[in-house]
């Protein structure tokens, strides 16, 4: 079955979302480069319910320049995840949205079930930016290992345009002090991943979700970079999905090493 | 009776460090670390003065509460820097590491200090697959099939490959050997595979923590099983290890057991714990099914002034059969370093000669 398009409408903006898949719900809040699907959806969707939302003012969506804050946009998104009939659901956020899946958890703790961070952004150290510029380079940035990924494609100067605007007005200081409050209180079992080899956010930033966050685990995906979910999918996706099925329980292994019985 | 005493390491936890299995990585202080060291040292003259027949190390992980994730790395340290007390290792976690490599290891031992050396080899508690990621499910298989082949490996004279359930090896044949026969080597535990297993292989078997009753029942049933391969276990064949407090006095040893904590001093989350008791369901003593244990508090075996305390080890080596007990004299992770040592040179000067004719 394949991701089919639909649209949902939340705080006055008209929502894009692709959905595929059955079973418990996971809705994905992509980066600051807009959605994109990977195989890592395609993994996800054998397992979940997938729903992967455009952010108002990213991807084909209209300028979106009524959105003021990282709390705004994550409260239109819990808005369209209620549109959708979503009460309770797991949320996985991708760089620039896990700063939004984080303060979608934090205002409606009772509505997120688990809470995977992709390479999140929501502590970043000083000088961090967003990865720009012509699709080599933006691979160079992306991926740890550029040379076994497909090219990315050439992206529409008039939606980078866009994107950059918006995330530069949302994206907010690399520190947050009432986030990182709202951190300390969040007991919803949350994942934070890192690939080895991220290049716009240092994987060290992860050690400080879980020093702030009293339910929360720390992965390091070897030889990828930012983006995890498409250069490294089946160990993304089995990680992910583990987690989100077992939560503090992931850690048991339960692979069998059997080789004859 | 032959006494050992438990060397933990000791690193003294400041009060401020994390309660929670695992202990944050971060939180670990290298000057306590190397103290800790020290004391190993320390700790293990002293208790070769005072006439104790062995140490014995462990294996744990991922916390202060034991310092010592490698028993091999211990033992080799502290024989170094001791002359004759026997070092014992109890054990390696067989199911856990690659076990020709625990075979290899221990034969290294046995080749650079013969005779100085006690072998133990153990399945390990349910978070200590944690540690290095293994389906708790497997560890009682693996933890059979590993100590079969690291006998082997030992023993036989022609490169050999093994095929087995779990481990899988086209050819195998180690150097250095351990001392043939190799060092006095021991199964831990209470369960009915690891008497079973003892027994088979004419090897000692090594219990723990439980009463005397329970312990009894475990080393009887080994004791069944070695008559049935046509053997007859002496008192050196089984070891138990326990918790003993000793006071001057009766009163002053109830006292502190009193007054010892409740609490585990690492212990592991409510639900992972939980998680850990329904992966790990195989736990029995003698065959008679029994929870896991994921790091809960452990029970004192011995507790009194020295004339109660060698009242308690005669009904020890009666009801068990146990002739050696290797006890530790405060409670790991908990740092009270000068009381244990204070314990311990009352044991050797008040309760050690009144043992041997146990």
């Amino acid at each position: 079955m394949e991701f089919r398009e639909g649209f949902v409408a939340a705080d006055g903006f008209r929502i894009r979302y692709w959905q595929a898949g059955e079973g418990p719900a996971l809705v994905h809040l992509h980066g600051a480069g807009g959605p994109r699907l990977t195989r890592a959806h395609d993994l996800l969707r054998r397992e979940f319910r997938v729903i992967v939302f455009e952010m108002p003012g990213f991807g084909q969506s209209a300028e979106n320049i009524r959105t003021r804050s990282m709390p705004e946009l994550a409260d239109t998104m819990a808005n369209a995840a209620e549109a959708l009939g979503l009460d309770r659901f797991n949320l996985m956020g991708t760089s620039f949205g896990g700063r939004t899946a984080l303060w979608l958890a934090a205002q409606h703790p009772e509505r997120v079930s688990g809470l995977v961070l992709e390479s999140p952004a929501a502590i970043r150290p000083e000088g961090a930016r967003p990865p720009a510029g012509p699709p080599e380079e933006m691979a160079r940035r992306l991926y740890g290992r550029p040379e076994r990924m497909p090219p990315l494609p050439a992206s529409d100067p008039a939606v980078v345009t866009k994107q950059e605007a918006l995330v530069v007005r949302l994206r907010g200081p690399g520190r947050d002090a009432e986030l990182e409050r709202r951190m300390r209180g969040l007991a919803i079992p949350t994942l934070v991943v890192f690939g080895t080899l991220d290049r716009i956010i240092p994987p060290e930033m992860g050690r400080h979700y879980k020093e702030l966050m009293p339910n929360c685990h720390l992965v390091f995906v070897y030889d990828a970079g930012h983006a995890i979910g498409a250069e490294r999918p089946e160990a993304f996706v089995d990680l992910v999905a583990d987690f989100l099925e077992r939560h503090e329980a992931f850690v048991i292994n339960r692979a069998e090493t059997i080789i004859h019985p | 009776m032959k006494v050992s005493y438990f060397e933990t390491g000791r690193y003294v936890a400041p009060p401020d460090l994390p309660r929670e299995w695992p202990v944050p990585a971060g939180a670990y202080d290298p000057e306590l670390g190397a103290q800790s060291c020290r004391g190993m040292v320390e700790r293990v003259r002293f208790v070769e003065e005072l006439g104790f027949d062995w140490i014995s190390v462990s294996e744990h992980h991922y916390s202060p509460r034991i310092l010592t994730p490698s028993p091999v790395v211990s033992a080799a340290f502290l024989a170094a820097q001791t002359s004759t007390i026997k070092i014992s290792l109890l054990g390696p976690i067989v199911p856990t590491s690659n076990p020709i490599r625990i075979a290899e290891e221990l034969a290294m031992l046995d080749t650079m200090a013969p005779g100085r050396f006690v072998f133990g080899l153990l399945r390990g508690t349910t978070n200590e697959y944690l540690s290095y990621d293994l389906n708790p499910i497997e560890a009682r298989e693996r933890t059979d099939e590993g100590m079969e082949l690291i006998l082997k490996a030992w023993t036989e004279p022609q490169p050999f490959g093994w095929q087995g359930r779990y481990f899988q090896y086209r050819t195998v044949s180690i150097w250095p050997r351990p001392q043939q026969p190799p060092a006095p080597t021991y199964a831990l535990g209470t369960s009915a595979e690891a008497g079973e297993f003892a027994a088979r292989h004419h090897i000692g078997l090594g219990v723990s923590y439980g009463t005397f009753e329970l312990m009894g029942k475990a080393t009887q049933y080994y004791r069944e099983r070695c008559a049935h391969y046509g053997w007859e276990p002496g008192p050196d064949d089984i070891i138990y290890r326990a918790n003993m407090i000793l006071g001057e006095t009766d009163d002053k040893a109830e006292e502190a057991l009193a007054n010892r904590s409740k609490q585990a001093p690492f212990p592991i989350s409510g639900p992972l714990r939980d998680a850990l008791l329904r992966s790990d369901v195989t736990r029995n003593i003698a065959g008679e099914k029994r929870p896991a244990n994921v790091g809960g508090v452990l029970p004192i075996s011995f507790c009194g002034g020295p004339d109660r305390v060698v009242e308690q080890l005669r009904r020890c080596r009666a009801e068990i059969g146990a002739g050696i007990v290797d006890v530790s004299l405060a409670d790991p992770g908990t740092g009270n370093v000068e009381g244990m040592m204070r314990s311990l040179e009352l044991f050797g000067t008040k309760v050690l000669p009144r043992v041997r004719d146990i």
